[in-house]
């Protein structure tokens, strides 16, 4: 459990909160660069860290992400049009470059001067591995650009997809290091779902539904080491990596793509849960990515025309009651993704986490928490920054390792938990 | 279905019974901890140290007191130690948890600066006896993680 003020703190990411003003230490995902896809495309509204925002990209290929409002009589400029370097407001003509600053106020004289008085708020965009980033702190202080390795392959080699959760981004955060649910929620799709099925280590979990867990702080967040038996009094180990604030890396399995998620606040109600797969050294074959588009994985079908899961609250999640009986799936929702999904929304939209009643394999999410708390503490009180700016928290891997019984698995997996340009990751 | 109205009208009423939590010190560094946390006052939660030889469990007061009756009435055991440490009593407490299916964590404090090394002697120990096991960079994890277990 938490107290209430905690659970406030560490949910509440609006502007001036504790916890937005930490988030806006890092550069987070907004958009994929697929959504503004042409110079001089439609804008796309964009909300982040309760913050209504827009991004469009100009006619010399600048992105720009500000207020949505026209600083006029505050029309949405999703109704703009992306014209010679500008967003131009169709009430009154008002225009605006990718920076916020109006550069015309069609209804005074050119030379008054005034369109220079009138900026709107903007943030940074850019691009980085088919996402654009912005970073929404203090614009004397960008931390570096993010180095995240499913980023920094060739495009061949990685895929990422995002998708509307109509929860806090905390609970979502947390389901992402609850390792303790993946043999029962999950249970059903490691034979089955072509982005798991076939990999050694799936037998491993199989064989051994009663998993070890050790938690360990790293540099940037986490560990969570999950261990089962195998062979010769060895054990299976699945290192699972949360690095602050929320970025989280599930264990790979054979030779698939490895995988992980961003839960990035829309506000205190929403979040984008961002879900990337990619292999550090080979492309992602065309049956791969033919499985991700058609929401395998980690990753969902959508309403279309929109980043809506095809399955949410509105129709049950499409609950499948004879698959449940049957054994299919565990809780007869279809898909990892929103077997997740549609749990973590059932907590409503932000869990009163002074009523839950943790048990001690919760330690992987007790000392997340732990870490937030006194992450946020030390940057509001003493300015410190957090852990995962830094890019070097950032270049990192989770890992699948058969190790010997007494060996710490941060030492037995030291490198692999690095990440090093072609190099294999660690899988079984 | 989890709108903010909906989330209002959950039932308020208690749903849990207290647990009983037994945290016991394996070690010199163990001991410290758990001293200064017990001394925070907690409602669910009796603290105790090894005696000499690991006879038994002593309370902080420095009585006698018998294993198996304070683990027969735990709901769960946390077994705290320092890296490098003798926590050769984490096998005596862990079978009289395994015994009567009493639930254990184990907690290693101040294992960021543990040498590989010291951290792998204790993880010998533990392991074996841990359902769970936490290595924290800070003691003052032990105060969030009793928190969180409602002790």
């Amino acid at each position: 459990m938490l107290k209430k003020e905690q659970n406030d703190l560490l949910t509440q990411t609006g502007p001036g909160t504790p916890m937005g003003r930490m988030f806006r230490c890092y550069w987070i995902p907004a958009l994929l660069t697929s959504e503004l896809p042409e110079n001089d495309c439609p804008p796309v509204r964009v909300k982040l860290l309760s913050e209504r925002l827009i991004a469009f990209r100009d006619t010399d290929g600048r992105y720009g992400l500000m207020d949505e409002f026209c600083a006029h009589r505050g029309v949405s400029l999703w109704f703009g049009r992306n014209e010679q370097c500008g967003l131009r407001c169709p009430y009154h003509g008002w225009k605006y470059d990718v920076t916020g600053q109006c550069v015309e106020v069609p209804s005074e004289p050119e030379a008054s001067g005034y369109a220079k008085k009138v900026k709107l708020k903007s943030y940074p965009l850019v691009e980085r591995g088919g996402i654009l980033w912005t970073y929404m702190g203090p614009p004397e202080a960008p931390p570096p650009l993010p180095e995240w390795e499913f980023i920094t392959v060739p495009p061949p080699q990685t895929f990422t997809t995002k998708r509307i959760q109509e929860s806090n981004w905390l609970q979502a955060m947390e389901g992402g290091i609850d390792s303790s649910h993946v043999s029962f929620l999950h249970r059903g799709d490691l034979n089955s779902d072509p982005l798991f099925k076939g990999a050694k280590g799936n037998q491993y979990n199989l064989t051994d539904q009663r998993p070890v867990f050790e938690v360990v702080e790293s540099n940037g967040g986490l560990y969570i080491g999950a261990r089962r038996n195998a062979e010769g009094g060895q054990y299976y180990w699945r290192i699972t990596q949360w690095v602050m604030p929320t970025f989280t890396m599930i264990p790979p399995r054979g030779n698939h793509a490895v995988h992980g998620h961003f839960w990035i606040p829309i506000d205190d109600e929403n979040c984008w849960t961002w879900s990337f797969d990619y292999h550090p050294i080979r492309q992602l074959t065309e049956a791969e990515l033919a499985a991700m588009r058609d929401g395998k994985g980690i990753h969902v079908r959508y309403v279309p025309g929109t980043f809506r899961p095809l399955a949410n609250k509105d129709n049950d999640y499409l609950i499948d009651r004879a698959a449940q009986k049957a054994g299919r799936t565990f809780s007869g929702v279809e898909g990892i993704a929103m077997q997740d999904a549609s749990l973590q929304e059932s907590m409503g939209p932000i869990v009163d986490r002074t009523k839950e009643n943790l048990v001690s394999t919760d330690n992987g999410i007790i000392m997340a928490r732990h870490r937030l708390l006194r992450s946020v503490k030390a940057f509001v009180e003493k300015g410190t920054v957090p852990p995962g700016v830094d890019t070097a928290h950032q270049k990192v891997r989770s890992a699948a390792m058969v190790l010997p019984p007494d060996v710490p698995f941060t030492e037995g997996a030291r490198d692999a938990l690095i990440a090093q340009p072609a190099v294999a990751p660690a899988s079984v | 279905m989890s709108s903010a109205a909906e989330a209002r009208f959950r039932v308020q009423a208690p749903n849990s019974l207290p647990r009983s939590i037994k945290v016991i010190a394996l070690d010199g560094s163990g001991e410290a901890v758990v001293r200064r946390v017990a001394a925070s006052g907690w409602r669910r939660a009796t603290f105790f140290t090894m005696e000499p030889g690991d006879a038994g469990l002593s309370d902080l007061g420095g009585g006698r007191r018998s294993i198996a009756q304070e683990i027969e009435s735990a709901d769960l055991v946390i077994l705290v130690a320092g890296p490098g440490g003798q926590a050769h009593a984490a096998a005596r407490i862990g079978e009289a948890c395994s015994r009567v299916r009493v639930m254990t964590t184990g907690l290693v404090v101040g294992g960021a600066a543990a040498s590989d090394t010291a951290l792998s002697k204790t993880l010998a120990q533990l392991r074996p006896w841990s359902l769970m096991l936490v290595m924290a960079g800070n003691d003052d994890y032990i105060d969030d993680m009793m928190t969180a277990l409602r002790a």
